[in-house]
């Protein structure tokens, strides 16, 4: 479970970078609180990731110097669409934490993979991107 | 044809053995088979893809906005099936007349409970279904905002 913790980790500070970046390239006042309230969330879930895996007494994998964004964000367009590209890979990682996970905990992992995948359906239909919903949120490729 | 009969009439044999008490040849009665953990999944999935089918025949303008959600929940019963190893009803959109029951706030009403039933579904479900569960319940959720 260890290594499933370690990579959320590094999906949530990646969405935090992230959410750094794209908040600049934001000026609707909905669009900039909810790149905020996104970027809160990814923090208190970054923050209980770190007491966790301290709990399990495991080391987190070294975190990269610096990120990487996957590609160039110079205006809204691009913003928006870095904003549904981190929710999906924060889906991604919480939903490979169910099989590794039971009860409560699972419970946790499942409420974080549905609420990247919302936030990823609402980044869409602000961008105006169709469709809005993947069948299968966070399943990888 | 002969060795049909006789293994009928064994079968028989033992199963009268068995009523009557006897336990001669101690054989406990098949089980019916427990239907699988997935099948309430399964079947939300084609009744939900069923009201989107009438939802958009009764108004073609959420055709654009509705037939993806239909697709999705689609996914989900082949998906589904393949895991529990149940074959499909015909596909096909349902030619059900259109009521007027379904409107985007009674579709998003049923997303949220099969969302509850997913959630369940996936917090009891083996490692191996978890994520097949998970990703069905995310997808509800979505279909929930969706329909906003």
């Amino acid at each position: 479970m260890t290594e499933q913790l370690a990579a959320a980790l590094a999906a949530e500070e990646a969405a935090i970078y992230a959410y750094g970046v794209i908040g600049v390239h934001l000026e609707a006042k909905d669009e900039v609180s909810r790149a905020r309230s996104a970027d809160l969330e990814h923090r208190a879930r970054r923050d209980a990731l770190v007491d966790r895996i301290d709990e399990l007494k495991a080391s987190a994998a070294p975190q990269p110097a610096a990120y990487r964004l996957p590609f160039e964000v110079t205006d809204r367009d691009s913003a928006l669409k870095l904003a549904v590209h981190v929710e999906d890979g924060v889906a991604q990682a919480w939903r490979a934490l169910l099989a590794v996970t039971e009860g409560d905990e699972r419970v946790d992992a499942l409420s974080h993979l549905t609420d990247s995948a919302v936030r990823a359906t609402r980044w869409r239909r602000i961008a105006e991107v169709t469709p809005l919903t993947m069948s299968f949120p966070g399943r990888p490729g | 044809m002969l060795t049909t009969s006789r293994r009928f009439l064994l079968g028989a044999l033992a199963g009268s053995a068995a009523l009557a008490g006897c336990g001669i040849l101690d054989r406990e009665p098949e089980p019916a088979p427990q239907p699988d953990a997935l099948q309430p999944l399964l079947d939300e999935a084609l009744t939900l893809a069923a009201s989107y089918d009438r939802a958009i025949v009764a108004q073609p303008d959420l055709a654009a906005r509705l037939t993806p959600l239909a697709e999705d929940h689609r996914a989900h019963a082949t998906e589904l099936a393949r895991v529990i190893g149940a074959t499909l009803p015909s596909a096909g959109p349902s030619a059900s007349a259109p009521t007027a029951g379904d409107t985007t706030a009674t579709l998003r009403k049923a997303e949220q409970a099969a969302q509850k039933t997913a959630v369940a579904a996936c917090k009891a479900a083996p490692p191996e279904r978890a994520a097949l569960a998970g990703s069905i319940a995310a997808c509800r959720a979505t279909h929930a905002e969706a329909l906003r």
